[in-house]
This record gives C-alpha cells, sequence and structure tokens, in this order.
C-alpha cells in the first residue's frame, strides 16, 4: 500500500499516463460513434505527450528562455517534439473527420455496428 | 517530490474530463468535454515550465479541435438519445484493464517527476541546446531555435504533414459534392 501511495506522489504525471492511455484505448475499442473513436485517439495522443512533457520537467528549472542568472531550465527538446507532434495530431484529426463525414454523405450513419450491417449486406 | 495543489488539482481535472468524454453518450457532450480536457492539459504545460506548448495547445487543441469536430457533427448527425451515459462495453474494458496494468508496472521504474537526474533533463542533447542556442542562433527562446534552426528539416517535414493533410482533406470532400 505504501508503495503505491509512494508511486502516487512521486510519479503522478506517469500514473496519469497510464490512465489516459487507458481511457483512449477504451474510447477506440468501445464507442460505437466514429466521431468518438476520433477523440478517443486525440485523449491517447494527449497522454503520450504528457509522458514526453514531464520526461523533460525538473523542479526549480526556469522556462527555457535564456536569461542572466539562471542556472537550471527545463530541457527545451521534447517541447519541439511535442509542438510539432500537436500539430501533426490536427492534420491526422482533419483527415478522419473529412472520412467520418464522406461516411456519412455514402451510408447516412457514423454507428460503426450499422455500418458493419451494410457492409455485409452488400 | 509530492505534487503541488495546482498540479494535483489539474490533474484531477484532466482525468475527470478524459472519463467524461468516454463515458457520455451524446457526442456534442462529449466534445465539450473533450475541450475542457485540452484546456486543462494546457493549462498543465504552463505549469510544467512549456508555455509555447501551452499556447499551441490552447488554441489548436482547445480551439481547432473542438470547431472541427463541431463542423463534423453540424455536418453529420448527433445521435439524439435519453440515456445520459454510454452502454459499458465489459469486453474492451477487460482488454484495457490488461493494458493499463502493463503499462502502470513499468512506472516504478521511471525517474520521479522533476528529479533533476532523469536522462532527459540532465542529457547532453538538451544541455548543448542550452548552451549553444543563444550564441549560435541569436534567438533566446530555446525551444524557437531547436524548432527553426537545429531541427529546421523537422519543421519542414511538418508542414508537409500539414499540406498533405489539407489536400487529403479536399480530395475527401471534394468527390462528395460531384458525386
Amino acid at each position: 500500500m505504501t508503495a503505491v501511495v509512494d508511486l502516487l506522489l512521486t510519479r503522478y504525471n506517469y500514473v496519469a499516463v497510464v490512465l489516459l492511455l487507458g481511457i483512449g484505448v477504451y474510447m477506440i475499442g468501445a464507442s460505437e460513434n466514429l466521431v468518438k473513436k476520433v477523440i478517443g485517439m486525440n485523449v491517447f495522443q494527449t497522454g503520450i505527450f504528457l509522458f514526453f512533457m514531464t520526461s523533460a520537467f525538473v523542479t526549480g528549472g526556469h522556462v527555457p528562455i535564456i536569461k542572466e542568472g539562471v542556472e537550471r531550465y527545463v530541457s527545451p527538446l521534447p517541447h519541439v517534439l511535442i509542438l510539432t507532434a500537436i500539430v501533426v495530431g490536427v492534420s491526422l484529426t482533419a483527415v478522419a473527420l473529412a472520412l467520418i463525414v464522406r461516411i456519412y454523405a455514402e451510408y447516412g450513419t457514423l454507428q460503426e455496428d450499422v455500418l458493419r450491417e451494410i457492409q455485409t449486406d452488400e | 517530490m509530492a505534487p503541488t495543489p495546482v498540479e494535483a488539482g489539474l490533474l484531477v481535472v484532466i482525468l475527470g474530463s478524459a472519463l467524461a468524454t468516454a463515458v457520455l453518450r451524446d457526442v456534442l457532450g462529449s466534445i465539450i468535454a473533450f475541450s475542457a480536457y485540452s484546456l486543462g492539459v494546457a493549462m498543465l504545460w504552463v505549469v510544467l515550465r512549456a508555455p509555447d506548448v501551452g499556447l499551441t495547445e490552447a488554441a489548436v487543441g482547445a480551439g481547432v479541435m473542438t470547431i472541427l469536430l463541431l463542423l463534423t457533427i453540424a455536418k453529420t448527425v448527433r445521435p439524439s438519445e435519453d440515456r445520459v451515459l454510454a452502454s459499458f462495453d465489459p469486453k474492451t474494458l477487460v482488454l484495457v484493464a490488461a493494458f493499463v496494468l502493463a503499462l502502470g508496472a513499468t512506472v516504478p521504474a521511471l525517474p520521479a517527476v522533476g528529479s533533476p537526474d532523469a536522462p532527459v533533463v540532465s542529457s547532453e542533447v538538451s544541455q548543448y541546446y542550452l548552451d549553444h542556442a543563444y550564441k549560435d542562433t541569436g534567438v533566446e527562446n530555446v525551444v524557437t531555435a531547436v524548432l527553426a534552426a537545429y531541427r529546421g528539416f523537422d519543421t519542414l517535414g511538418e508542414a508537409v504533414v500539414v499540406f498533405t493533410a489539407g489536400v487529403a482533406v479536399v480530395a475527401v470532400l471534394k468527390r462528395e459534392v460531384t458525386a
């Protein structure tokens, strides 16, 4: 029990990462609605971002903008990677949502189970 | 190092709104919860000393993404249901529980949050950028220096991805009009 409390107190962000990834995977797997699957994908993605950002963080670290007299900065590299990843994630979401609009125009539904039925009927 | 009250509060908001996106049956409700989630995440980035990422997340994650999702349900359908909560999927839940346990088992092996000995923070690469960025590029913001100078090709690749996504969206939606 103390080990779990210790984990929550020292590695709280990583615990949150694991939970967010879990929620994301659940949404992708369990949601019948395609839009909700895309939201789940985004939750999963932000979980990964949190992992990177936490790895860059150091207690007492300064924002990575060079200033006289500051000794310790947080690491700038994960910030750059995640900036890129956020933009790529939005592009990905835009394409996914465009496909969803197209699927709706074609089949008139966004429910996965109904779509599967239509496919087996064809 | 225990979390500060702000960090703990933000994590609770983030996990709570993420859970809300998953359990709400209504897609519109799910989208609203997602935009609250993105805003919470943006604030957490600021707490983690990453204002650039926080700004991008607030503008793109909470702003653009919400608009895209809302446009999608405006163009398609918002299933109207009387039930507030989505039905449970026990089979997926078991799978997810296994996934979470497997991932969770790796957490004790990770360095404590904010530890100065953590591999990323103490690595040579991070230190190189912090030491040389201003001298090499004249930019005080190291994140900008790395993004635009050291990893400029990476950013070019990002622009290519955005362009390709734009082309893909137009290609997919245009066929709908002509069909």
